[in-house]
């Protein structure tokens, strides 16, 4: 009876720590498996504790060739999104034009479209274009299906933004540049913050439609899944645990610059 | 006082249409430097449309917008010396109480801001407040907020739009007498739009009732409460009763009319209507300025006050009066405040009474229009 007591009172809590355990446990192995030492070419079973990946991050051949190609298209395909999805999203939001609605639902077709049969016709785009496969059309592919993210998170933002802040604006006195840069861009900046990390880890991490159109390029999930066939260097894992705390610095930073603002607004207000 | 009109605002024929709906028919309408205007009117009269064409939010379909001997039509709003207080402020989230009030100044490229600034957090009582967000602030701080940014660039005219329709009616109550104290205080021609009668009534030098796109009437608030020319302002300002009565004669200054059985006198420079023999005229009488005496002391009513019978047939006490509804042959529902003095304790649901007023309260409107044009419409927009 005490035990169902028990399980009454905590089984949200359960149920929330449960769910947490499934959703890290997979970041936990790669983290643990970056610490392996193993024998032969598959890190699959753990052996004993080594830094040694650690050392030498770059120890694999072409591994951090593709690291950067995939960080630089990454970057890229963020800045062409970004600035491309945004100006969408305000056009969609702030103007009245013919076709309108039918955009409105055309931007969201690549997202409903399946991945590999977008891929499939991508390369059949590019090959009777007579395009050379590459570095350029993975950019260009990439922009693409991140469009359709960006856009829906900038409009969201747009959507919930009073056009009488603009008004006001103008009335103050700023010109339509000086209305954008200072009113409009830091209002709509959460919303285009969003679709830009977005637009970032949809290109990082995308594989199907990469792998169809990057000819003999290799980005670096090409890369580990080309090297998932003949053995998985420890360095993969190096990589991953990486970026994965370097994400979660950045999550910890910006929550704390959060907490002195609220910080300082509290001090004000007693202050006051 | 002075000869200055810079900040006079003269609309000359201006009008605004949306494909096929006419928001605001031309329009003549001079603002004199330094007044406090009122624009006053239902939702959807065209008023909010005619500020936002001073303030250049909206371009004219015809005429011209002056200000002083300046023709600014065609200028977008961050050129005319104008500025506005938005409906329910639009103050900018991302800056602080310190930085919106100074965003005019800066945009102007005016480099040292502070002193400035902190004068006019002070004048609308925010000097603590400066390092606040405006989400920060109550509903009444905002308010004052939205005041001092538009302020601080010492505009020829200010232009509120709705500026208290937000607040509860305590401080609604308490900022009109704010703002009425910076108008003097500054001298800054204002031009107020709103829906509430009272408002621009205690604020406003003139009111403009606007309805349906166009101006019904333009006046002091005194003028037009005593003398409406149209059934909507009679309506729409206060209360009033309206007779339908029939011309008797017009010799002299005075017009005598028939309605129902009786006969009431109305001073020929208070009838808005053409005053022939026979033709009709719609008789107003505000319900205040009515007396009550119960029918058993009719006789001691003095000669020469236009009198109808009736009967009561609802009574409230609001304290400094008492509200009456009076059916009457001629008019359904005729209702009366008596101030509470010397209360005949006979004057309840049923008595016979008789009405009696002075007949110089009388007004005289066209009958031709519908007589209950601007019933209601106050209310409904206040909900």
């Amino acid at each position: 009876m005490a035990f169902v007591n028990w399980l009454k009172r905590n089984l949200v809590v359960l149920a929330g720590l449960l769910t947490l355990g499934y959703l890290l446990l997979p970041n936990v192995v790669v983290t643990v498996f970056s610490f392996n030492a193993p024998k032969g070419r598959f890190n699959y079973e753990w052996q004993r504790f080594s830094t040694n990946a650690w050392k030498d991050p770059c120890g694999v051949s072409g591994m951090c060739g593709s690291l950067s190609l995939s960080l630089q298209i990454a970057v890229w395909a963020t800045i062409g999104a970004t600035t491309l999805g945004t100006m969408i999203a305000f056009a969609l939001v702030r103007y009245r034009f013919r076709a309108r609605g039918a955009v409105n639902a055309l931007i969201f077709l690549p997202m409903a479209m399946p991945e590999v049969v977008m891929a499939a016709s991508l390369l059949t785009l590019f090959l009777n274009m007579g395009a050379r496969l590459g570095f350029w059309t993975i950019l260009i592919a990439h922009i693409m299906f991140c469009l359709s993210f960006v856009v829906t998170a900038v409009k969201a933002r747009v959507m919930s933004m009073d056009p009488r802040l603009e008004q006001a604006a103008q009335d103050l006195y700023a010109g339509p540049a000086q209305t954008f840069l200072r009113v409009t861009l830091p209002i709509a900046a959460p919303g285009i913050a969003a679709g830009a990390l977005l637009a970032f880890a949809l290109s990082f991490d995308d594989f199907i439609i990469t792998n169809f159109n990057a000819g003999s390029t290799v980005t670096f999930p090409m890369f580990v899944w080309g090297s998932a066939q003949r053995g998985t260097p420890v360095q993969i894992n190096v990589i991953g645990t990486a970026m994965f705390v370097v994400a979660v610095l950045l999550v910890l930073a910006s929550m704390a610059v959060g907490n002195r603002r609220t910080k300082q607004k509290a001090q004000a207000l007693v202050g006051s | 006082m002075t000869t200055d009109n810079s900040g006079d605002v003269r609309l000359c024929g201006i009008s605004k249409t949306y494909g096929s709906f006419t928001a605001v028919h031309p329009l003549d309408l001079t603002v004199p430097q330094g007044s406090f205007f009122a624009l006053l009117g239902a939702s959807g009269c065209g008023k909010t449309t005619t500020l936002r064409m001073i303030a250049g939010l909206e371009e004219p379909t015809t005429g011209t917008v002056l200000l002083g001997d300046q023709e600014v039509t065609h200028l977008p709003p961050y050129k005319r010396p104008v500025n506005t207080v938005f409906q329910s402020y639009a103050l900018f989230p991302h800056l602080d109480v310190f930085e919106n009030v100074a965003f005019g100044l800066r945009r102007r490229g005016i480099k040292s801001v502070r002193k400035q600034v902190e004068e006019m957090l002070e004048l609308v009582q925010l000097g603590e407040q400066a390092r606040k967000k405006p989400h920060q602030l109550s509903g009444g701080q905002q308010q004052r907020v939205a005041v001092a940014r538009a302020l601080i660039n010492h505009p020829k005219v200010l232009l509120l739009d709705e500026p208290l329709g937000a607040l509860d009616l305590k401080l609604r109550r308490q900022m009109q007498l704010e703002l009425k104290r910076i108008q003097t205080e500054v001298g800054i021609t204002f031009v107020h739009v709103t829906h509430d009668q009272e408002e621009a009534m205690t604020m406003a030098d003139t009111v403009a009732v606007m309805n349906a796109g166009r101006v019904e009437q333009l006046g002091s608030p005194t003028d037009l409460y005593e003398n409406p020319r149209t059934t909507f302002v009679a309506n729409f300002l206060g209360t009033s009763n309206l007779i339908e009565a029939e011309i008797d004669s017009a010799a002299g200054g005075d017009i005598v009319l028939k309605a129902g059985g009786g006969k009431l006198v109305l001073p020929r420079a208070r009838c808005s209507a053409p005053a022939t023999t026979g033709g009709k005229v719609l008789v107003g009488v505000r319900p205040e300025k009515i007396s009550l005496t119960h029918a058993d002391e009719a006789g001691g009513i003095p000669e020469g006050r236009n009198r109808i019978t009736g009967r009561i047939v609802d009574s409230s006490f609001i304290g400094v009066s008492t509200q009456y509804v009076v059916d009457s042959p001629v008019c359904p529902r005729f209702e009366v405040y008596a101030q509470n003095i010397d209360r005949d304790p006979r004057l309840v649901p049923g008595a016979e009474v008789v009405l009696h007023w002075n007949p110089a309260h009388t007004f005289g409107l066209d009958a031709a229009q519908d007589i209950d044009a601007g019933v209601g419409t106050a209310e409904e927009e206040g909900a």
